[in-house]
């Protein structure tokens, strides 16, 4: 009964528009204050106890980096390569958006930041060549949600931290269906680039490509020292967002020089906005998290799984299709924090391994970031192309299902993302 | 108000970004000492203490600036007088969860207050605690000089934001 | 919310509800099975009149929160370990952390039984304003070393790594040895093991078997340092077992005691499954003279319960070996 209230407040509250992250709070205070024998209290010290963990200070510092990297040109430079290497081919500069996402995923933990980045310059670049808006917006929405499946990723540190999962386990694992997911996308872009005839470029100059290639080593370098620098031991997941940092920092002063010490505050700023945006949220997911545990509802998601349904197969399907629509009005982060308690149980119980599981909760709420109303990469693209939002997200469906049947073939051929973190920790698994 | 609600704003900004330059740079001397075989046992909670304080200033700081993410389906749908109780009606629920959250934050403050941090103990957990108080306190002036705000335009006749 | 029954919670009443918890969320684990053992005593004996509900983890895998639910009354009975229990200002309790304080299972439970147990009893709950009230002593097992090379002697320690507590006398320990104590997060430690973040850590079988710590590069040699016979603390919310019944009160000192015998049964137990899963998994394992680690424990031990004032109660488990 209570339940079916707290479920009615939420969505009243979410209707007359206070913040999502507010109404996650105040639900969890009205449940806490329902059950006579859990104090008040408990509300704001869960909001502190959930943030006080090691793992989540790489949030911000991944934000950071990004940050860095928009402000400091790299996109533009990745752009130009991008340009460089796939230009020539119809439909170059939706193809130069797509490849300059997975480059940038590699640098980045998150996907807004790149929607930004790389939206600001291809969308009216592209606008201006010929495309449609649709494909504009469609494209660049899309192809950014790869930032949080290709590592090193926000989401997957999350994960991670619940379930005590290896976050270099995760993020090897996340190779492959990256890869995948932009490839695929390309040859989608293709396809179409011929049948609507889009632009192509005049392939570049040899020197000119080498030129770009140099200019655009650094940044490409920092995937290898991000994800290297945790495979070898250099530092953890953690650290390894700090030392990215402070690369970027440096070759964006020192080598690009397009950074100026004055830029700092600016980009402190912004950083300190995204990120508390996303982690207030997250605080306030914790307190009704708390709310769920004293229901016990992995406990009770574990016995309705084992008296009603025992097919692993049912329960992934469940599993994505939950997450999907928790996706279309949560971010990754709270949702996770809510519900992957929840399934854990069972999924173990099933016998999935854990990186395995993660990756797919974490591919299905990276659809999130494209699906309506709270889409963060859908509604940033959206805003970039002045495009509403039910044009941009017809514009996205063909590129979703492209992540929907990768995400299907990850879910059901577990060895297309375990192969890498078996080949590089044998031992685990 | 205007003023003093500024003032606020830019103070709690530069306490937020400090918080985030200080778990930073300690995160970065975990490693660096960590590398030199130099043990220093601190840098965790350091870290983990001052990204508290940055997380909830900056939520604050982002109440202000009606950052936190919401869906304006029906703000945009609404006009006029509807819409400026509709404004008004939303920061109140601010102001009321605030306030339970400055309340039992108060509670769990003077609770807490003499706890010691593990790798530090001289330190008071209070230091860490009273974040959210502070945080609560200045989300409630910011949402009610929004509400002034929305009473104003009404009054002079104006289209709500 | 409370789901029906409206005498919930509400002490001197018919019915008790108590939440119980632990930070564990393996359902394997000691912890689990002595809270089940409470849970299961305390209903048989009252008739259902105490409602025990079980939580693994699921409101909070932090030790540090579990102690806060309790003294809120969020939480009824939680388990903790010494070194958090200092972070609430009752130093004495960290007596029980001290390196090579004990020296046998045996040893250990003399103490605890006995009259130093009491002793630390009456500290927790008069310190704590009768917040915490000591319903018996658990063991989270025996620590050992582990790391990426086994130890003969002290000398092999010299300038390596360790990952331990923060908590001050063990650092001071692990530091006179020769280590470099290291902080790295319990969530981010295989990992760190498996590519060299530290070179070594330190705990008991259930819990670094059960990581699988002893299958990485830097946990698959294990010596048997035995520098930590861990104590747990099993307790309760003291003002609100004073509005207890007496014989609500009874129940739960007999299910307690129940709990305490079936928590240090599996452990024991699981102590030698996981050496010997660790054996079969591969992981070496050898014993080491343990003396010389005596020796740089002792003054330390000295120091250290000069400070928080505890040497007779260390005087007085020196002479129960
Ligand atoms: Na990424
Ligand atoms: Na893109």
């Amino acid at each position: 009964m209570m339940g079916y209230l707290l479920i009615g407040t939420f969505l009243v509250l979410l209707l007359i528009g206070v913040p999502i992250a507010f109404v996650i709070g105040i639900v969890a205070f009205l449940g806490i204050v329902s059950i006579e024998y859990i104090p008040e209290m408990s509300v704001p010290m869960r909001m502190m106890n959930e943030l006080n963990s090691f793992v989540l200070l790489a949030v911000p510092l991944f934000i950071l980096v990004a940050n860095l990297m928009n402000q400091g040109k790299i996109s533009e430079k990745l752009i130009e390569f991008a340009l460089a290497i796939v230009g020539s081919i119809r439909g170059g500069l939706a193809q130069a958006n797509v490849l300059v996402s997975m480059m940038f995923a590699g640098v980045s933990g998150a996907s807004q930041a790149d929607t930004a980045g790389v939206g600001k310059i291809l969308i009216p670049s592209m606008k201006r060549n010929g495309y449609d808006t649709e494909t504009a917006v469609g494209v660049t929405a899309a192809s950014s949600t790869v930032g949080v499946v290709i590592p090193p990723s926000i989401p997957m540190i999350i994960f991670a931290g619940i379930t005590n999962a290896s976050v270099g386990a995760l993020f090897l694992a996340g190779i492959v269906p990256g890869i995948l997911v932009s490839l695929a996308m390309m040859i989608f872009v293709y396809i179409i680039a011929r049948k609507r005839n889009f632009e192509r470029r005049e392939r570049v100059k040899a020197s000119t490509f080498f030129k770009l290639m140099f200019e655009s080593l650094p940044a490409l370098l920092t995937p290898i020292i991000i994800i290297g620098g945790i495979v070898v031991g250099f530092f953890t997941a953690t650290e390894a967002a700090a030392v990215a940092a402070v690369y970027t920092l440096l070759i964006s002063m020192f080598f690009y020089k397009t950074l100026k010490l004055s830029h700092l505050p600016k980009i402190l700023f912004d950083t300190l906005s995204l990120s508390s945006l996303s982690l207030f949220a997250l605080a306030a997911a914790g307190a009704l998290g708390e709310l769920m545990g004293y229901y016990q509802l992995g406990m009770k998601a574990q016995e309705f799984f084992t008296d009603n349904i025992d097919a692993k197969w049912i329960f992934i399907i469940i599993t994505i299709l939950f997450f999907l629509f928790i996706g279309t009005f949560m971010d990754a982060i709270p949702a996770m924090i809510l519900f992957v308690p929840v399934i854990l149980p069972t999924a173990l119980q099933f016998g999935f391994d854990p990186v395995h599981l993660g990756l797919i909760v974490v591919m299905t709420l990276a659809i999130g970031l494209v699906t309506p109303p709270y889409g963060l990469c859908l509604l940033l693209a959206a805003k970039i192309g002045k495009l509403p939002i039910e044009r941009s997200f017809r514009a996205v469906i063909p590129y979703m299902t492209i992540i929907l049947v990768v995400l299907g073939v990850v879910a059901f051929f577990p060895e297309v993302a375990m192969y890498f973190p078996k080949l590089i920790n044998p031992d685990l698994f | 108000m205007n003023k003093l609600v500024k003032y606020i704003e830019r103070t709690q900004i530069v306490f937020g970004v400090t918080f985030l330059v200080i778990f930073f740079l300690t995160v970065l001397l975990q490693i660096v000492t960590r590398h030199l075989s130099i043990s220093v046992i601190w840098t965790e909670e350091v870290a983990n203490y001052s990204f508290v304080w940055a997380v909830f200033m900056g939520a604050a700081v982002m109440v202000n600036r009606r950052d936190h993410f919401n869906f304006d389906i029906l703000q945009k749908k609404l006009g006029g007088k509807k819409k400026f109780f509709l404004n008004m009606l939303n920061d109140i629920i601010l102001v009321l969860f605030n306030i339970t959250i400055l309340y039992f934050g108060i509670k769990v403050v003077q609770k807490f207050w003499d706890y010691n941090w593990t790798a530090l103990p001289d330190m008071k957990m209070g230091y860490v605690w009273i974040s959210i108080p502070i945080m609560a306190i200045t989300m409630i002036i910011y949402s009610l000089s929004h509400m002034l705000k929305h009473f104003e335009r009404f009054r002079k006749g104006e289209a709500q934001e | 919310g409370d789901e029906g029954s409206d005498s919930e919670g509400s002490s001197g009443e018919d019915s008790i509800k108590i939440i119980a918890a632990h930070n564990q969320t393996d359902p394997e684990n000691p912890y689990q099975k002595g809270l089940l053992a409470f849970k299961e005593k305390a209903e048989a004996e009252s008739n259902g009149k105490i409602e025990v509900e079980v939580h693994a983890g699921t409101i909070g895998t932090e030790e540090s929160e579990l102690v806060e639910k309790l003294k809120t009354g969020a939480a009824d009975v939680v388990l903790v370990s010494p070194g958090f229990m200092t972070s609430t200002g009752i130093d004495q309790v960290d007596l029980f952390a001290f390196p090579y304080l004990f020296d046998s299972y045996d040893h250990w439970e003399n103490v605890v039984t006995g009259e130093v147990g009491d002793k630390m009893a009456n500290i927790i709950n008069e310190e704590s304003n009768n917040d915490f009230k000591l319903l018996g002593y658990w063991t989270a097992g025996v620590r050992h070393y582990y790391g990426k090379k086994p130890i003969k002697n002290i000398d092999d320690l010299q300038g390596m790594t360790i990952r331990t507590q923060t908590s001050g006398v063990v650092s001071d320990f692990w530091e006179e040895v020769g280590t470099v104590p290291t902080s790295v997060a319990w969530g981010e430690l295989y990992q760190a093991l498996q590519q060299d973040v530290v070179d070594s850590a330190e705990n008991a079988y259930p819990y670094f078997v059960q990581q699988d710590h002893h299958q990485t590069e830097n946990g698959k040699y294990i010596t048997e340092t035995a520098h930590d016979y861990t104590t747990r603390f099993l307790l309760i919310n003291g003002n609100k077992f004073d509005k207890y019944t007496e014989e609500q009160q009874d129940i739960i000192m007999s299910a307690a005691e129940t709990s305490v015998e079936a928590e240090w049964k599996s452990l024991h137990k699981q102590e030698e499954e996981y050496k010997g899963i660790a054996k079969e998994d591969g992981a070496k394992i050898n014993q080491i003279d343990r003396q010389p680690f005596v020796d740089i424990a002792k003054p330390i031990q000295d120091k250290a319960a000069k400070e928080i004032g505890v040497e007779d109660l260390l005087e007085k488990i020196r002479n129960a070996k």
